[in-house]
C-alpha cells in the first residue's frame, strides 16, 4: 500500500469508528429513555432511527475507506502474452513492483532474454582464449 | 393485517464481552495457528526414481504435444506423433514393462501410495481436531445463551440450527445462540485470514475443501491404482485423432489486416 | 478446425501467471470490502432486503471504482473500448459480478456482529 492509500484508509476507519460509537451511544440512550418513560402501558417500540448525521458519517467514511482500499491494490498485469512481454521489454522490473516499491516475488524476469543472448551463437573459442589469458595473468589466484 | 410486534429481549451487555469476543478471537487465532501448522507440517515432495519420473514425464510430453500442436508445422507434428504413438503402444516408457495387462496393485499395499494417504490424513486432522475441540468447548461453556439477533429474517426451519440448546417454542428464529455464531465465523472469517496471512493461506477449511473438490485431474493422474499402460494407450489414441492446423495459417491476411495505411 | 475463440487464444496466448495475479488482487479487494460493507450496514441498522440491496449496490460500486482507478487508464490507452476489461480479465461477468459471491459470507458475518453490537 502506498502512503496515500494508507492515510485515506486510516482516516476513513477513524470516521467509521466514530460513527459506530455514536450509533451505539444513541441506541443505548434511546432504549434507556423508552424504558424509563413508557413503562408497561405502551408496547409501541419507538422506531429507533439513527440521526441523520451519523448516517451521513457512516456512508461517507465507507466511501473513503473504499477509495483507500482500491488505491491500495496491486497494479494489474496484462493478460495477453504479447502485451505482457512488451511491458517487460519497456519497463523491466519497474513494471512489476508492488506498491511498496519491492519487486514481486513471482516476477520471473524477462522470458525473452534467452533470445537476446543466443547460446548457439556464442564464440566459444574467443571466450576460451580470454579465459586462458585470464588464468595466465594470475586472475585465478585469490587475494591479488 | 395486524403488525406483528417485534420481539425484544433485554440481554446483558456482558454477554458480548464474555461470549462473543472470546469465540471470535479463538476462531481467528485457531485459523492463524492452523495456517502455521500446515506450513510446518508440509512434507517436501518425495524423490522418485528414474523410471517413475520417465513414465510420468513422457505421458505429460504427449499431453503437451496434443495441447500445443498448433505451433508445430505439419511434418514436425507427424514425426512427433508417430514416435510417441509407437513408444506408447509398445510400452517403452513403462516403469515395469513386464507388468502390462495385469491389474494394478492394491493401493493399500503399496508403500508409496500409503505415503500420499498419510499426507492427506495429516491435512484432514489439522482441520478436524481444532473444529471438534472448539465445538465441544463452546458447547460446554456457552450453550444456552441467546446472544444476538440476525439482521435478516429466516424461515422457521433454521430455528433448530440457530437456537441449538435454547428450547423455546415461540422465539423468532432470528435470535441466535453462541453455536450459530461459531458457524457464522467458520464461513465468514475467510476475508480476515486473507487480510492477516495473505491470500494463499491454509487457515480456512472452506478453501481447502474447495481445493480438494476442484482439481481432481492433476492429483489423480499419477495417483495409486491408475494403470499407466491404459493411460498411455488412451493418450496414443488422442494423439492419433489430431487434425493438424497451424497457427500460421492465413497469417498473411492477418498481418495485412493489421497494417493501417 | 478449432472454433473462433480457440483460434483467438492460439494466436494471442495468455499468460497464466498474470491471470492468477489479477484475479487474486480482485478477490482480495472484494473480500475485504465486503467486510467493510458489513460494518457499515450493521452501523446503519439495515435489516433484511435493505441490507442485501446495500451490499449489491456497494459491490457494484467497488467494481466500477476498481475499473476506473486500475483498469481504465491503461486499458483505454491501448485502444480498448470503455468498460472492456479484456486487457486484464477474462470474462466480463467475473469482473463485474464475481465479487457478490466472494465476499458474501464475510459481509453477513460483520453485518450480524455490528448489528448486534450497535442495536444491543
Amino acid at each position: 500500500m502506498t502512503l496515500l492509500s494508507k492515510t485515506i484508509t486510516a482516516f476513513g476507519s477513524l470516521l467509521l469508528a466514530h460513527a459506530c460509537y455514536s450509533a451505539r451511544e444513541h441506541t443505548a440512550l434511546q432504549s434507556l429513555r423508552t424504558a424509563t418513560a413508557a413503562t408497561l402501558t405502551s408496547s409501541t417500540t419507538v422506531a429507533t432511527s439513527l440521526p441523520v448525521d451519523i448516517i451521513i458519517e457512516t456512508i461517507i467514511s465507507t466511501f473513503i475507506i473504499l477509495l483507500g482500499l482500491v488505491l491500495g491494490t496491486r497494479p494489474l498485469r496484462p493478460l495477453e502474452w504479447r502485451v505482457w512481454a512488451g511491458k517487460i521489454e519497456r519497463e523491466g522490473e519497474e513494471g512489476f513492483t508492488d506498491n511498496a516499491g519491492a519487486v514481486d516475488k513471482d516476477y520471473m524476469g524477462n522470458p525473452f532474454s534467452v533470445f537476446e543472448s543466443r547460446p548457439n551463437f556464442v564464440d566459444i573459442r574467443k571466450q576460451r582464449k580470454e579465459f586462458a589469458a585470464w588464468v595466465q595473468n594470475g586472475g585465478g589466484q585469490q587475494g591479488q | 393485517m395486524a403488525q406483528v410486534p417485534v420481539q425484544t429481549i433485554h440481554r446483558d451487555p456482558q454477554l458480548f464481552y464474555w461470549i462473543l469476543f472470546p469465540i471470535t478471537i479463538v476462531m481467528i487465532l485457531t485459523g492463524v495457528l492452523r495456517h502455521y501448522a500446515t506450513v510446518l507440517m508440509a512434507s517436501a515432495p518425495k524423490k522418485q526414481d528414474q523410471k517413475t519420473t520417465r513414465e510420468q514425464r513422457s505421458l505429460l510430453h504427449g499431453i503437451n504435444v496434443r495441447g500445443n500442436y498448433h505451433v508445430l508445422s505439419k511434418p514436425s507434428l507427424t514425426t512427433r506423433r508417430d514416435a510417441l504413438i509407437t513408444a506408447y503402444e509398445s510400452g517403452a516408457y513403462l516403469k515395469n514393462p513386464d507388468g502390462r495387462g495385469q491389474p494394478p496393485p492394491n493401493p493399500m499395499s503399496d508403500p508409496s501410495a500409503m505415503e500420499g494417504m498419510m499426507g492427506m490424513m495429516k491435512n484432514q486432522m489439522a482441520m478436524i481436531i481444532p473444529n471438534t475441540l472448539i465445538m465441544s468447548w463452546i458447547n460446554a461453556f456457552f450453550s444456552g445463551y441467546v446472544i444476538m439477533k440476525l439482521p435478516f429474517p429466516l424461515t422457521i426451519k433454521f430455528k433448530s440450527m440457530l437456537q441449538a440448546g435454547v428450547a423455546t417454542r415461540d422465539m423468532d428464529p432470528r435470535w441466535m445462540s453462541s453455536i450459530s455464531w461459531y458457524f457464522l465465523c467458520i464461513f465468514g472469517l475467510q476475508s480476515v485470514f486473507n487480510f492477516l496471512l495473505g491470500s494463499e493461506n491454509a487457515a480456512s477449511q472452506m478453501a481447502q475443501q474447495m481445493n480438494q473438490m476442484g482439481p481432481q485431474g492433476a492429483g489423480q493422474m499419477f495417483g495409486p491404482g491408475v494403470d499407466p499402460n491404459k493411460q498411455f494407450l488412451a493418450e496414443a489414441e488422442n494423439l492419433a485423432v489430431i487434425e493438424h492446423h497451424s497457427v500460421l495459417d492465413g497469417v498473411e491476411q492477418r498481418l495485412l489486416a493489421g497494417i493501417k495505411v | 478446425m478449432p472454433s473462433e475463440q480457440e483460434l483467438q487464444i492460439q494466436i494471442s496466448p495468455i499468460v497464466q501467471e498474470s491471470l492468477v495475479h489479477n484475479s487474486r488482487t480482485l478477490y482480495n479487494l472484494q473480500s475485504i470490502t465486503a467486510s467493510l460493507f458489513g460494518v457499515s450496514a450493521g452501523i446503519l441498522g439495515l435489516e433484511s432486503y435493505a441490507g442485501f440491496v446495500f451490499y449489491v449496490a456497494l459491490s457494484l460500486l467497488t467494481s466500477v471504482l476498481f475499473y476506473v482507478l486500475r483498469v481504465a487508464p491503461t486499458s483505454l490507452a491501448s485502444g480498448k473500448s470503455p468498460l472492456d476489461t479484456s486487457r486484464y480479465f477474462r470474462g466480463a461477468y467475473d469482473f463485474w459480478a464475481g465479487g457478490l459471491m466472494n465476499g458474501f459470507a464475510g459481509f453477513v458475518l460483520t453485518w450480524t456482529l455490528f448489528y448486534g453490537l450497535v442495536t444491543a
